[in-house]
């Protein structure tokens, strides 16, 4: 009995665990979008008022962080002062996968940036970069809605799957 | 001489490297790629091709790489160059970004043209005795910028120079020696430098490389008779070739510079007095 007791425990504890940790992935993209936006917002004035070049205006953009994005940027420093790529797009595309596990929209809108980046005329770079962060937005606003009941659904349907199936198999 | 020619080879695709390195680490003047075709590297004795093709990714490689993969930051993509570190300008062409009437930028590239910068320091010596305004004349590639860069240090030795270094190509950062008594002001166009330069540096001389614009030479007409001396370069392959010139003709109708050194094609010189 008391190992049929202990499997219990550990399917709702299994179980719960998946919801809780689908709600941390939901938080923690939330938050690398917020900080990408940011980043956006960054780089936007930097380019407005220096023309900072993009190894310096990356490297600035990702002190004190650790999050992914800050990973990503420090990765994406790095491409760009080895001079190995032909171009932004696969400095970054190497960055992404250097950093490896991104949330969805984060690495959608990395690789997006990637290759907005490094357009010959000021206008259009800043145009570029504006797009990604209106993609950001959206997909932030996407995201926010409804977050905490949604955040709440995914802990109660994991704990409750898992009593589900504890009872099943008891 | 002296040459940043390390920064030179890093800004190139790493299979033309060493075939450029073992070409033209001394004599190389203009390195030309296009698109489809082999790179073509013009030295002071003659021209020659390497065997593989030049690739788009290659061209869009030298822009990034040149500009720290910025090509944005660099104003004067809208003039068609872009100036890499030690002073190299490489010069883009292809499709044009035009809006409203003015050149934004550069859509795609063909080819480009790097131009190699090389310092000969003490070429001007013999000019040393020349002491008013001066004006180098000479063809596309004379040498004109290499011997206004001496001719600043000479005249830095005993007085205070201002030197407005647009393309960046005269006193590239870390490059060449420049001199205690030199001001330079890079990156910023010529005529707000030279009238910025003469209110905020107090200097004894001001130096612009090509003057090219009825901008150019009304800021130096301004600049003229206010206690300095200019040194300047100007592309004609004589005095009486720049007379010609209208955007020149208000420049020696008020007599502002007293020399003209014209540079022949054996890269020697001879000095005129200007008329007016």
């Amino acid at each position: 009995m008391s190992i049929k007791l202990l499997g219990a425990v550990c399917i709702i504890c299994a179980c719960g665990g998946m919801g809780f940790s689908m709600a941390a992935a939901h938080r923690k993209e939330e938050s690398a979008l917020r900080h990408l936006i940011q980043v956006l917002d960054h780089m936007g004035c930097e380019l407005q008022y220096r023309l900072t070049p993009l190894p310096e205006l990356c490297r600035t953009a990702c002190e004190d962080t650790r999050d992914v994005v800050g990973q990503v940027l420090l990765r994406l420093t790095e491409e760009l002062e080895s001079q190995v790529a032909p171009d932004a797009a696969s400095c970054m595309r190497a960055a992404v996968d250097k950093v490896g596990k991104l949330p969805t929209s984060v690495r959608k809108n990395l690789l997006v940036l990637g290759t907005s980046l490094g357009r010959y005329d000021l206008q259009g770079q800043m145009r570029g970069i504006e797009a990604v962060r209106i993609q950001c937005r959206t997909d932030l606003e996407a995201l926010t809605l409804n977050r905490d009941a949604r955040i709440r659904s995914y802990q109660t349907l994991g704990l409750c799957a898992g009593c589900a199936l504890a009872i099943l198999f008891l | 001489m002296k040459c940043a020619w390390n920064e030179l080879l890093n800004i190139l695709p790493v299979w033309m490297r060493q075939s450029v390195d073992e070409l033209g680490r001394q004599t190389l003047l203009e390195l030309r790629l296009r698109a489809g075709y082999p790179p073509e590297l013009k030295r002071q004795e003659n021209c020659v091709h390497l065997k593989r093709v030049v690739s788009e990714e290659d061209l869009r490689y030298i822009v990034n790489t040149a500009s720290q993969y910025s090509p944005w930051a660099a104003e004067t993509v809208r003039h068609g160059y872009i100036t890499a570190q030690g002073g190299h300008r490489i010069g883009l062409c292809g499709e044009a970004v035009v809006h409203e009437g003015a050149m934004k930028g550069v859509r795609r590239v063909d080819s480009l043209c790097i131009r190699v910068a090389r310092d000969f320091v003490g070429i001007g010596d013999d000019l040393r005795s020349f002491t008013g305004s001066m004006l180098i004349i000479g063809r596309p590639g004379a040498g004109k910028t290499t011997l206004l860069r001496d001719l600043i240090r000479l005249r830095g030795r005993r007085e205070t120079v201002a030197v407005v270094d647009e393309r960046g190509e005269l006193f590239p950062q870390g490059a060449f020696h420049m001199g205690a008594r030199i001001d330079v002001l890079s990156g910023c166009p010529k005529p707000q430098g030279i009238e910025m330069l003469l209110r905020v540096m107090g200097p004894d001389t001001i130096a612009v490389d090509e003057i090219t614009s009825q901008a150019d030479c009304d800021a130096l007409i301004r600049t003229g008779w206010c206690g300095v001396t200019l040194l300047a370069t100007a592309h004609a392959a004589s005095v009486s070739d720049l007379k010609k010139r209208p955007v020149y003709q208000p420049l020696i109708r008020c007599g502002l510079f007293e020399t003209a050194v014209v540079l022949q094609a054996d890269r020697s010189w001879r000095t005129e007095r200007m008329g007016q």
